[in-house]
């Protein structure tokens, strides 16, 4: 019989767009569609809550996408990505509540105002490079959030309340509908990601991260293309904001700290950087994990009553204790262990062994 | 190179693990949950969202504390006309996204028909989702911006005066006790932008223009953040500018206004330093051989003080007595925090026994809004000021009481009072 596994063999390219392809076997294309069909479907046999988790997660994995363009991929280290997140949410909190616009108008707004913004504060990349410019972005969450804070138009510490978008008589209030949304950004922000770096711009980034010299050399305009890659990121985490605000119809500083950063860096080191789907498994992954760790404390109570301050502060030390594991053992992220999975059925029965 | 490969699939494994406890939780039912009930309990379920371990956790873990040891208590008398208070609650650790999360698996794995929350972002932030959700909330954050019975936050109840009249009884105070010149000059020290600690300032300076003109003058603001532990640049540039002032009114915790009456002193400020509820309790003055140091520098400080210490004689205190007596402690094990907690949880056990009597245990989140708006002079037997509610007024009380550190030790030093005293 034929291995099920062994899905490559005699998948000859004889033309380079043919290389290029985004899904280079059509059995792949096939399980994606029906990953993607599962997605939709997976409102109908879940509880609420898991929808509402669910609905987080894709947030999630907008953010962290927009997050890996810039990090993963062109190797431009940000830790202001709260700070844009609170952007886009912002944004989009004026021109709805404010202004009264409509939602489906303030959202790509909010994507543009941060990508502007995202855009300025890259300025500076082209001098500054690795620890540096991430000092450099961490002044653009300061100054960001001081800006927020203290402008009237914001409502200063008290911060705005939001609407959830509506079609006409149709309102997202409902978990099913605003997970819909949301899943169905994500899926176009996916579709955008795994294109752009089949295009000239994608690849311009991918040689920015590896040789920025090199890449000036061959006539790329490091400059622009930084930058580019800050407003396109900022574009998406914008958005993110954007979709984070109104499922949360609240928008305040605190929501946005360097913590909200640091989480986020989480997801695509520990995903996986310079890659889609490890952007998507660290979102997932950093989004449940205290869900999980919650609950494992939820158990241990049954046997420890009492311990409920001791067992909320272990919570903590597995969190970061997993991201130390990660960053020792396997920094190439979840996708990586992915793949080596993969390959290990791949190449079963010949080779079980490193 | 063996033990290296040994380690690297042991910490795989225990990734992978984490990973899959993490996707079987999410896709795991609720309802395994209320397993632990025996068949025949009737069981009403009550949220809890707590800081026991993030930024306001030391005042946090002893407010939870309070509020489990009154549910645990209660459960043990035979619960509420038999009800037992399942009151699942999980430590958010100040992060307003994960208060999110928390509260939708109270509210879709658990159903909780009320939750006693926290802290003042997170309590703004799910305003607008309890009002949807229509489940009642208490939190620890007398925010005035909570005191809307309108569509802005129409669930949430403050169960102890908020920041706003805390501010505005102070003010009443000086008036009344102040010797000296006239205006008394009053500054306030606060973090701008910071959603609790700029909560009262307006309310304040309104206040003062409004009602005591020309007895209270509100000077410049002192802006200090709360993660600024070295205030005293930002104090002396102020004090070049401006005159000492008489009074100085502090919205922090415990920690950062300790900071600021230290590097106040330090620079020859001889004025009466006072503080909104945070600011008070035993946790002002750190415990240990060097705190000396601590009980000069805040002797005199007066704060406003919304619940009981355990040590007053009170007959509010018999119940946490004999709850502590049974656990083998005493009342010197716990603070003012955990009254606070307690006295909280007894007020939502009363609008559940209001609903429970009114829908035969068939109680819902709207229940329990008209079980609580219709509680009117709840005694709290001296644990904190009584309280009242109705459909046009959410905050159950604008009275307080205010206490003073005299050799390390708070000195009760009013009766409750209020603004609507006057």
């Amino acid at each position: 019989m034929k291995n099920p596994f062994v899905m490559e063999c005699g998948n000859y390219k004889t033309s380079y767009s043919k290389d290029m392809e985004l899904f280079r076997v059509r059995r792949v294309k096939i399980r994606m569609l029906i990953i993607v069909i599962l997605l939709f479907l997976f409102p109908l046999f879940a509880s609420n809550y898991v929808i509402g988790l669910a609905t987080l997660c894709a947030i999630a994995v907008i953010g962290a996408i927009g997050l890996n363009i810039l990090t993963g991929f062109t190797g431009q280290i940000s830790v202001g990505v709260g700070a844009f997140l609170a952007v886009g949410g912002y944004t989009s909190a004026i021109f709805t509540t404010t202004y009264g616009l409509s939602f489906w108008i303030s959202l790509p707004l909010a994507g543009l105002i941060t990508a502007i913004i995202g855009g300025m504060f890259g300025i500076p990349s082209l001098r500054l490079k690795g620890l540096y410019l991430a000092i450099a972005t961490l002044a653009a969450q300061v100054i960001i959030l001081w800006i927020i804070s203290s402008w009237s138009v914001t409502g200063g510490g008290a911060g705005m309340v939001l609407e959830r978008p509506a079609i006409g008589g149709f309102s997202f209030y409902d978990q099913n509908s605003y997970y819909y949304l949301c899943l169905i950004v994500a899926v176009f922000t996916t579709i955008y990601a795994l294109n752009l770096f089949r295009t000239r711009t994608g690849r311009a980034f991918l040689a920015v991260r590896d040789r920025d010299v090199a890449a000036q050399i061959m006539g790329i305009n490091l400059f622009s293309y930084k930058v580019m890659s800050f407003a396109i990121s900022s574009f998406i985490v914008g958005i993110a904001g954007a979709l984070l605000a109104h499922y949360t119809m609240i928008v305040t500083v605190e929501l946005y700290s360097i913590q909200v950063s640091i989480q986020y860096l989480a997801m695509i080191l520990i995903g996986g950087l310079g890659s889609v789907f490890g952007a998507i498994l660290g979102a997932v992954f950093i989004t449940l994990l205290p869900v999980g760790l919650g609950y494992m404390v939820e158990y241990l109570t049954i046997f420890i009553p009492d311990a409920h301050s001791l067992l909320s502060s272990f919570r903590e030390v597995v969190f970061g204790l997993v991201i130390i594991l990660f960053l020792i053992f396997e920094p190439g992220g979840l996708v990586h262990i992915w793949n080596n999975i993969k390959n290990y059925f791949r190449l079963w029965p010949f080779s079980t062994k490193e | 190179m063996s033990i290296f490969y040994s380690w690297k699939k042991l910490s795989l494994t225990f990734v992978s693990l984490i990973l899959l406890m993490g996707v079987l939780a999410a896709c795991g039912d609720g309802d395994s949950e209320t397993g632990g009930e025996s068949s025949g309990d009737k069981v009403i379920k009550l949220g809890g969202l707590f800081d026991e371990s993030g930024a306001t956790g030391d005042v946090g873990a002893p407010y939870a504390e309070g509020e489990r040891a009154f549910f645990e208590n209660l459960n043990s008398k035979g619960g509420i006309d038999g009800y037992k208070v399942d009151f699942i609650g999980e430590d958010y650790a100040y992060d307003t996204s994960r208060a999110q999360q928390v509260y939708q698996g109270l509210r879709d794995r658990h159903e909780v028909v009320a939750v006693l929350g926290w802290g003042t972002a997170d309590t703004e932030a799910l305003r607008k989702q309890i009002i949807n959700d229509k489940i009642p909330f208490f939190s620890a954050s007398y925010s005035e911006n909570l005191k809307d019975t309108g569509n802005e936050s129409g669930y949430n109840y403050l169960t102890a005066a908020s920041y706003s009249d805390q501010g505005r009884a102070i003010l009443d105070w000086i008036e009344e006790n102040h010797k000296g010149e006239s205006p008394a000059r009053v500054a306030l020290v606060y973090h701008k932008g910071h959603p609790f600690s700029e909560s009262p300032i307006q309310d304040i300076k309104d206040y003062a223009k409004e009602n005591l003109d020309g007895v209270v003058e509100i000077t410049p603001d002192v802006l200090i953040e709360l993660g600024d532990t070295d205030p005293l640049t930002t104090l002396q540039s102020w004090s070049r500018s401006n005159e000492e002032p008489d009074y100085t009114i502090i919205n922090y915790t415990w920690g950062q206004t300790r900071n600021v009456v230290r590097d106040a002193k330090s620079l020859g400020w001889k004025t009466q330093f006072m503080g909104l509820n945070w600011t008070a309790g035993e946790g002002l003055i750190p415990a240990g051989a060097d705190n000396q140091q601590w009980v000069d520098v805040l002797d005199g400080f007066i704060g406003v003080v919304t619940h009981a210490f355990p040590t007053e004689d009170l007959p509010g205190m018999e119940p946490i007595v004999e709850y502590l007596d049974s656990k083998g402690k005493t009342v010197e094990d716990i603070n003012q925090k955990f009254v606070q907690g307690w006295a909280t949880a007894s007020i939502m056990a009363e609008a559940m026994k209001i609903a429970i009597a009114e829908t035969d245990g068939d109680v819902t989140g709207t229940d329990m809004k008209a079980a609580i708006e219709s509680i009117q002079d709840f005694e709290l037997h001296g644990l904190g000021a009584d309280v009242s509610f109705s459909p046009d007024n959410q905050a159950g009380t604008d009275k307080i009481r205010l206490g003073q550190l005299k050799d390390g030790e708070w000195e009760i030093i009013t009766e409750y009072f209020g603004i609507s005293d006057k």
